[in-house]
Formats: structure tokens, C-alpha cells, sequence
């Protein structure tokens, strides 16, 4: 397993909003995603996740929705709202930025 | 519904703290279950799964608490940036901002000036402790100033001692004293209280220094000389120093130790009147020369009580209603008619004086008409730039901004407007305080119009600018955030588009229109009114008269000396050089004193359960009409033959006679004095009405009653100079005066000039320069609402005019065509305010305090012309911008 790698200011966001692109889902289904899609690189807990998705829900780019799972047990489904998607469009462009410089910086040295 | 679940939001937003933390709860818990789950289908035990997720969860409470930081963090962030946004915002438009503040300013500043003078004359509580258990009671009559309704001493006793609804009952008497405190020292005049044993224990009062009176320091006449001190005669005349306890002052002429000083707070108990000390009831007779404490007939005490707890004012009532009925049964002679009513102190301040009453109430209802135009204002500036703004915050919605978050911007944006607005308009209102408070009342008495910006002032300024921001930003603001995306996306007119007339502030600007032209026909109708009765004069001789009041119970006179002095002094000042001629009076028209007396007329039936008529009165010496200009129109004068063994005479003055005499010669009739069982008095001549109280009130029953036959305490001597200035008496009169009797203090030393100046020319003309200020601000106010409103709509009809303009129409008829806008309004308000005009000007008319006269039908036709001017002027401009419209640019600005 590799290591945890530590996440950047504000890749956590990102990574939420891009999670929630797909389809609604709860807390643990977020974290379980971001672990499966980054290969274990970010394990995202409670102590992170849960301020994350409050700060995103009261900037209004998710809201929080409480639904019945499989009929045994109520959690909350977060969904991406409108300005939510348009945050997450202006987050990627910004990435894609970023990283592209950070490649170029990087390839530079050889 | 849409409102509604916004509505819910607000609420949530401010009240659901409790909810929500039950919410993160529930949501903490559904994870660590979810991830118990999740290990028990990789095949754990129920108790491993759980260890495993507690192992995961790194402390519930540490991610809770991480939660709420982040929720309040963005909160404070949302805020802030909120305001900052809001300050950007407002610097782009300062024209707006100006408009806003301003009209805020005007409104805002005129309700709270006006609001501390209401507070000052009527509203202030008593500066007692538990004011409001503090209750007065004052025998019932026929005369609505109920500070001049009093009780005698022994049915004070009665009624202090009968009662079983209060903790205590207090009297109390205003009084001059001749104060020195010297043996050897001149005595000078001082104004206080004789009150009872218990006044300071009922009212709560805690001393200074040293101890209020005990309730056993009124029981023997003139045994306890002791008196207590205001706080400010302490500070002014003793510099404060704590030894003035047991210290010795001269009083009348008589040795009394201070043994107190009333507290700071402590005022008296009148929102006027400032009394400089305090001495028990037991001493009048001393100071005085007169017992009135044995006397039933004289009614000269007015009561304060202290209700027990949990009594209230009805049983009180009921409670002192059965002792006066024993009171009425018992005595019936002297209290045949008793009766009283027990009111709250607020109650007892709104019946103390009518004339200023009405003024007070007339005054808030212009101030808040004023606000109402103000807030028109803004709520009109605030709904055009709500509609410019459609599309700056349709694109904010679109990109998916939250309701709730816009609503919340835009009013803040409004608190910010109001916060600006309050501070300019406390300012202003601070301005108008001072100077209120520097309009002099010219007497010695120590009355203070305590006009002052306290904090229940500034609670009052801060409601009103929030409340009336938030009624009138909520409305557009939540408008604003409701447009249909696509037309105002497109930089169409959302509302036009709906076909919505402007029909809310058409209707704002045309009751603006109505609201200042009633102000203005108002001050127009009370500065001509004002004028006509100036012109007229009040009645007597304004000028070469000099006047100085005495007082011969300050020196403690017997009636012998008091008649001699009064005769001396006026035979010497008749000789003394520069003076032409010279009378007495008991009280000097226009002047602070002037109080009723009872008469009953002969043949006249009094209305049941009413023991006489009250009508104003002076006592005054011979050649009393002479030396003021007063004219005898029928019979005679009063002449040096009136004495006390000769038959008691009046004379009265032209409304009297007409009023109960009408159509008949009055000479020769009679009537009671006081009361029906008082003594006959003849009618020996017939004066032309004066004014008494002020120069705009309709005339009153006046009765005049000679001095020989009514000796006096107190007499203000009225002298006729010959040079025309009347001041050059005042070293001549004070030199009389004094050798007479050098101890005698004078006080109310002055020319009637001056006098005449302060209490008839400048009072009304304050009063009605209020009046018109405030309608002028009301006419600003509309001009720019109105100007606002054109102006708005030609830049939203900027499309239409290019296309009418395209099509053949001229620009005169484009500039014709939003003349008429604002001439339609400026018509529609003018007819509204023209009814309201006339209403008030009837209603104030009607009201017996206030005769102006009959305004014809001037103030109206020239108000109406100038406000019909104003709207043409405001719409002009937009008018012209109109016309200049370039018919190929509007069409293309698309």
C-alpha cells in the first residue's frame, strides 16, 4: 500500500466536488470513492471530511439531503447544486493550470 | 409557496441552532454506523466492526467541534464580505447613497428632535425609583390644566390617612422662599416645595448626604425647621461641600438647619419645574404668615401616592372615590362637589397643560409624516436601483447564488444605508435639541424645557432607522431576487416586460406630494394666522412698561403691612423721576402665573355636579388699565374709592360679558366668587379682551378684581416710563423698592418688551418656523422622490422613446409626453393634500388653543401653485434628457 500522500490546500474540495460530479452519495461513500479512485494515494476521514463538506454546503455548493438506506438506516446524501457545478468547472480549469505548470517546473531540471 | 420555504430558510438561518447540532449528531452517528456496516460485511463480529470503526473515527466530539468552527468561520467570512461588498457597491452609485442618507437624515433627524421634545413635555417618568407605582390624584373641575387642581391640607389628611391602597400619599406645595445663607445677607428668591413628612419616603427619593424628612417633621405647625436641598443649589451655592448638613440657612427670615441633599436624579416632581429645596409642610404657616393647614376651603396641595404592590389604579379610584363621598356627605358646604380621579403620572402629564398637549401631538404627527415621506424616498431609490440591478443579480442567481445569501446582501446593504442615515440624522436631530434648549423662558422661576438626547432617544432613532430600512429594502430586496432569469438576462426590462405600471410609487410619489402640501398649507395657514394676530397686538401696551414682581411673604408680612407696603410702593414709584404712571397686578398677561379663579353668575345654571366656572383672573390696583392700555368699553375702572368696606366690584372683560350676559348691559350684575356660597361682586365696567396665555389663542373669560377688596401675597409692579426706553426704570423701581424695605427681594425683573418679544412673537414664530421646516423638508423630500421616479422611468422607457422617436414623433412631444408623468402626479397629490390641508387647518382651528382665524383661501391657492411648479421642475430634467434621446443609439443599445 502506498503512502498516504498528504493533501494540498483546497484538493479536497476539488476532489469532493468531482466525486459528487458523478452521483449523490453519503459521507462514507464519498471517502470510500476518493480512496478507490486515487489508488489509496488520499484516505480521507471524519476528521477532514465532515468540516469539508459542511464548509462546501454553506458556500452552497452542495447541499445535504437525509434519505432511507436500503430501508434500514436514514443518512445523508450530499448532491452538487448548480453553483456547486460551476465552481467545480472554474476549480478544474484552475487545476489544469497548476498542474500543467508544475509539470513544465518540474520537467525543466532534466 | 416559494416565499415560504425562503421564509423557513431565514428562520432556519437565525433560530436553528439546536436543530442543526441534532443534525450533525444524527449524521456523526449514521457514519459510524455506515462504517460498521461496511466491516461487518468484510466478515467481523458485530463488537469488532464497531471497535474497528471507533478506531477510524478519530473521537466524534474533535470532528463536531471541527464542524462548528467551520460553519462560523464562514459565516463571519459570508459577512464580512457581504459588508465589504456592500460599501463597493454603495461608492459606485454616491449619488444614490447621498440621496438616501440625506432623505434618511431629514426624516430620522425630525421624528427624534421632535420625539425629545414629546419626551421632555409629556413622555420623561418621574426620577423616582418604580416611577410607574407612582400615581397622582387631582380633585375633578371644570378646568383641564390639571396642575392647577389642588386639595386642602385637611382633606390631604383625610385621604392619607383613610386609604388602604397606598404604601404612602404625599403633599406638596410650590412656594418662594427669601433665601440668605447669612443671617445679614440680602435675601434672594428662591424657588421650592413645602411638602410632607413622608414626600421623600413615598417618592423614593434617597438623599446625597444627610436624611429626607421623617413623616413626624409636619405634625406641630412650626416646630421642625429643617430643610433639605436640591442637588443643584448644593453644587451652586455650597460647591458641593459635605459639611452643609446641620449648617444654618435664612428662610423668610427664619433659621433653618440643612439636614440633607436630595439626590442627584431627583428633579422635583413636575417635568417643568425645578424646585432649589424643600421644607415640611408644618412650616408654611411660619413662613408665610397664613395657616392654611386648618383651612378646608383652600385647595392648594397637589398629591403624589405610592401604590402598594400588587394594587392598581382602579382601586385606587374606587378606594379614594368612597372617602371623598364621605368627605362630600361629611362637609357638605366646602366639599359639596369633591370628586377625584386617580390617574398614572404619564396621565397626569398629558392633562398638564392642553395648549402644549395639542402643540406636542401636532408636531409628531407632521415629524412622522415627514419620516413617511422619507422612507417613500428611499423605498422609491431603493426599488429603481433593485430594478437597474435585475441583471447584475439575475446573472448571480445563474451562476447559482443562494436566495437566501442575495436577500441577506441586500439588506445589508440597506442596514448600512441606515446606519449612515440614523448617524446623520441623530446629528441633526442633536442640532435642533440645542437649539430648543437655547431658547430662553423669560422668568426667574427655575423652569427648565429639559430637551435631551437620552438613551431612550437614541433606542427611538436606531428603531426607526433599522425598521424603516428593513419594511422598505425587503420588499425590493426580495423583488429583486425574483425576476424571471431570461428577459432580465437579456437586458430587457424584466418588469415591463410583465406589463407591471409603476402603480406602488406612482402612488409613493403622489402621497408625497399630498403629505408635503398639507405640511406646507398647514405652516402656510399658521404663519398667516400668526401674522394677522401680531398685527392685531395682544390687546395692551407692549411698550414703555417695565415690570418687577415682589413678593411680601418672602419678608413675612402681616395683611396690615402687606396693604401698607403695596400702597407705599405704588404712591412712591407714581413720584419716583421717568415714570408716567404705575399700577399692581397679581398677574401680568402673557406672563408665567396667570392662573383661573371660580365664579358662578348670577341666574346661571351650572352643569351638575360643577361648583363654579373657572376663568382666568388678575387682581389688580387702580389705574391698572391706564398703565397697560386696556380699554374700558362700558362703565368704569377701578378707582381709589373701591375699598375694602365698599361693595366688592369686578371688571370683565368683553367675552365674559357676551358669554353670560349676552345681548343685556352687564354693568351692574353679578355673581359669585368661587363658588356659590362665595361672596357678590358687582359688575362695575366692561375691558376689551387681552391676551392671557399666548398671542394665538381665541379670546377667554377674563375677570379683574380690585386690590383693596383682594389683598395679595405677591403683586408685579407695572410702570410707564416716559423716555422710550422703558429699562432705564429698573435702577429707579429696584431704588423704590428698597426704601421701602431693604429686605425686600425682587425677582422677575424685566420689560414688557421683552417679555412680550420672548412669550408672544417668538414662541409662535418658532412654532410655526417648526412647522414650515418641516414642510419644506417634506417639499425637498418630494422633489427629489418625484425627480427619482421620471427620471427612472424615461431610462427604462429608453427603447420606446427611440421608437416613437424613430417614427415621427419630435422631441417636444417626447418632452411633452414625461412632462405630463409628472404633471398627472404632481395633480393627483395636489387635490389629495389639498382635502388633508383643509382638514387639519379645521381641526387645528377648532381646537380652542390655536385660533388663527379664518385663512381664506390664499395659503391654499399658493401652496398648491408651488407645489404644482416643483413637480414641473423635477420632471423637467428628465424631460429634457428625453428629448435629447438619440433614436439610432437607443435601438441599438441592445
Amino acid at each position: 500500500m502506498a503512502k498516504q500522500a498528504e493533501l494540498l490546500q483546497g484538493t479536497l474540495d476539488l476532489l469532493i466536488l468531482r466525486t459528487l460530479e458523478l452521483r449523490p452519495l453519503h459521507g462514507v461513500g464519498i471517502s470510500e470513492r476518493i480512496e478507490q479512485v486515487t489508488r489509496g494515494v488520499f484516505v480521507v476521514g471524519p476528521g477532514s471530511l465532515f468540516p469539508a463538506l459542511h464548509r462546501l454546503a454553506e458556500k452552497g455548493w452542495i447541499e445535504g439531503e437525509w434519505s432511507e438506506l436500503e430501508g434500514k438506516r436514514r443518512v445523508k446524501t450530499y448532491v452538487l447544486t448548480a453553483s456547486g457545478r460551476a465552481q467545480l468547472a472554474a476549480e478544474k480549469r484552475n487545476w489544469q493550470k497548476v498542474f500543467t505548470a508544475m509539470n513544465r517546473a518540474l520537467a525543466e531540471e532534466f | 409557496m416559494a416565499w415560504m420555504k425562503r421564509a423557513h430558510s431565514i428562520y432556519r438561518l437565525l433560530f436553528r441552532r439546536e436543530k442543526v447540532e441534532a443534525e450533525l449528531d444524527a449524521e456523526v452517528n449514521s457514519y459510524f454506523d455506515t462504517l460498521a456496516e461496511r466491516h461487518m460485511e468484510r466478515g467481523m463480529s458485530p463488537e469488532d466492526a464497531r471497535r474497528a470503526a471507533r478506531v477510524q473515527f478519530e473521537g466524534p466530539e474533535q470532528v463536531k467541534e471541527k464542524v462548528r468552527e467551520v460553519r462560523v468561520g464562514t459565516m463571519i467570512d459570508a459577512t464580512l464580505k457581504d459588508v465589504r461588498y456592500a460599501l463597493r457597491m454603495l461608492r459606485k452609485n454616491p449619488g444614490f447613497l447621498a440621496v438616501a442618507v440625506c432623505s434618511l437624515a431629514i426624516g430620522i433627524g425630525a421624528t427624534s428632535a421632535i420625539y425629545s421634545i414629546a419626551d421632555a413635555m409629556l413622555l420623561r417618568p418621574l426620577p423616582v425609583p418604580h416611577a410607574s407605582e407612582v400615581i397622582a390624584i387631582t380633585p375633578v373641575s371644570d378646568q383641564p390644566f390639571s396642575a392647577l387642581n389642588l386639595v386642602s391640607y385637611p382633606d390631604y389628611k383625610e385621604f392619607r390617612d383613610r386609604n388602604r391602597t397606598f404604601e404612602g400619599l404625599a403633599a406638596s406645595s410650590y412656594s418662594f422662599f427669601g433665601f440668605a445663607p447669612n443671617r445679614d445677607t440680602l435675601p434672594r428668591m428662591k424657588f421650592g416645595m413645602v411638602v410632607s413628612g413622608n414626600f421623600f419616603q413615598v417618592l423614593g427619593v434617597e438623599p446625597t448626604l444627610g436624611r429626607g424628612f421623617r413623616p413626624e417633621e409636619d405634625q406641630a405647625v412650626g416646630r421642625d425647621a429643617v430643610a433639605v436641598l436640591s442637588h443643584d443649589l448644593w453644587v451652586s451655592e455650597y460647591d458641593a461641600k459635605r459639611s452643609v448638613i446641620g449648617e444654618k440657612v435664612w428662610l423668610n427670615g427664619i433659621e433653618f438647619t440643612i439636614i440633607g441633599v436630595a439626590s442627584e436624579s431627583f428633579t422635583g416632581t413636575d417635568q417643568f419645574l425645578r424646585p432649589a429645596l424643600y421644607v415640611p409642610l408644618a412650616m408654611s404657616p411660619a413662613l408665610t404668615n397664613t395657616n392654611n393647614l386648618d383651612q378646608r376651603q383652600v385647595r392648594w396641595l397637589s398629591l403624589k401616592a405610592r401604590l402598594k404592590p400588587g394594587m392598581g389604579i382602579p382601586q385606587a379610584q374606587a378606594d379614594l372615590s368612597a372617602i371623598a363621598g364621605v368627605l362630600r356627605k361629611t362637609y357638605p358646604n366646602i366639599d359639596g362637589n369633591l370628586r377625584v380621579k386617580v390617574e398614572s403620572q404619564f396621565e397626569y402629564q398629558l392633562h398638564y397643560s392642553p395648549p402644549t398637549m395639542a402643540f406636542a401631538v401636532m408636531l409628531g404627527i407632521l415629524a412622522l409624516c415627514v419620516l413617511l415621506v422619507a422612507c417613500a424616498n428611499v423605498a422609491g431609490l431603493l426599488l429603481s436601483r433593485a430594478s437597474a440591478r435585475a441583471r447584475e443579480i439575475a446573472v448571480r442567481l445563474a451562476i447559482g447564488a443562494g436566495r437566501i445569501s442575495l436577500v441577506r446582501q441586500l439588506l445589508i446593504e440597506n442596514l448600512l444605508v441606515a446606519i449612515l442615515g440614523g448617524a446623520a440624522g441623530l446629528s441633526f436631530a442633536f442640532a435642533m435639541v440645542k437649539f430648543f434648549n437655547s431658547l430662553p423662558l423669560p422668568t426667574d422661576i427655575p423652569i427648565k424645557f429639559a430637551v435631551q438626547l437620552d438613551s431612550r432617544v437614541l433606542l427611538f432613532t436606531a428603531i426607526v432607522a433599522i425598521a424603516s430600512t428593513f419594511l422598505f429594502g425587503l420588499s425590493p430586496a426580495l423583488r429583486s431576487t425574483r425576476p424571471e432569469l431570461v428577459p432580465a438576462l437579456k437586458a430587457i426590462d424584466a418588469v415591463t416586460f410583465k406589463r407591471r405600471p409603476l402603480w406602488g410609487r406612482n402612488l409613493m410619489v403622489s402621497a408625497q406630494v399630498a403629505l408635503s402640501l398639507a405640511l406646507l398649507t398647514i405652516s402656510g395657514v399658521m404663519v398667516q394666522g400668526f401674522g394677522v394676530q401680531l398685527a392685531q397686538g395682544p390687546g395692551f401696551r407692549t411698550n414703555h412698561l417695565f415690570l418687577m414682581s415682589l413678593n411680601t411673604t418672602l419678608v413675612r408680612y402681616t395683611d396690615a403691612q402687606k396693604k401698607l407696603f403695596f400702597e407705599q410702593l405704588l404712591e412712591k414709584t407714581r413720584l419716583a423721576p421717568g415714570v408716567k404712571s404705575a399700577a399692581l397686578a397679581s398677574a401680568v398677561p402673557l406672563a408665567i402665573g396667570n392662573s383661573p379663579i371660580g365664579i358662578v353668575p348670577e341666574r346661571h345654571q351650572l352643569p351638575r355636579g360643577q361648583e363654579s366656572i373657572s376663568v382666568f383672573h388678575s387682581v389688580v390696583s387702580d389705574g391698572y388699565f391706564e398703565t397697560m392700555g386696556v380699554t374700558i368699553v362700558k362703565g368704569r375702572s377701578f378707582l381709589e374709592s373701591d375699598r375694602q368696606n365698599t361693595t366688592p366690584v369686578a371688571v370683565v372683560n368683553e367675552q365674559l360679558a357676551r358669554h353670560y350676559w349676552p345681548g343685556q348691559n352687564p354693568i351692574g350684575k353679578r355673581f359669585h366668587l368661587r363658588n356659590a356660597n362665595g361672596p357678590w361682586v358687582q359688575i362695575a365696567g366692561v375691558a376689551r379682551a387681552t391676551k392671557v396665555l399666548s398671542i394665538t389663542e381665541a379670546p377667554l373669560d377674563f375677570v379683574y378684581l380690585p386690590l383693596a377688596q383682594n389683598p395679595q401675597p405677591q403683586m408685579t409692579l407695572i410702570a410707564e416710563s416716559k423716555s422710550p426706553d422703558a429699562t432705564t426704570l429698573a435702577p429707579v423701581l429696584r431704588h423704590t423698592v428698597q426704601q421701602i424695605d431693604r429686605n425686600m427681594p425682587v425677582f422677575d425683573v424685566r420689560s414688557m418688551a421683552d417679555l412680550y418679544e420672548n412669550r408672544a412673537v417668538k414662541t409662535p414664530n418658532m412654532m410655526a418656523s417648526i412647522v414650515a421646516i418641516l414642510g419644506f423638508m417634506g417639499l425637498i423630500l418630494t422633489i427629489v422622490g418625484l425627480y427619482g421616479l421620471v427620471a427612472y422611468s424615461v431610462s427604462r422607457r429608453t427603447r420606446e422613446i427611440g421608437i416613437r422617436m424613430a417614427i415621427g414623433a419630435d422631441r417636444k412631444s417626447v418632452s411633452r409626453m414625461v412632462l405630463k408623468q409628472g404633471f398627472v402626479l404632481g395633480i393627483a397629490g395636489v387635490s389629495v393634500g389639498l382635502v388633508i390641508g383643509i382638514l387639519a387647518c379645521r381641526a387645528i382651528a377648532s381646537s380652542a388653543f390655536m385660533s388663527l382665524g379664518n385663512p381664506g383661501i390664499k395659503p391654499f391657492v399658493a401652496v398648491s401653485l408651488l407645489l404644482i411648479l416643483t413637480t414641473m421642475g423635477a420632471t423637467y430634467l428628465p424631460a429634457r434628457r428625453a428629448s435629447h434621446i438619440d433614436p439610432m443609439q437607443a435601438l441599438r443599445d441592445e
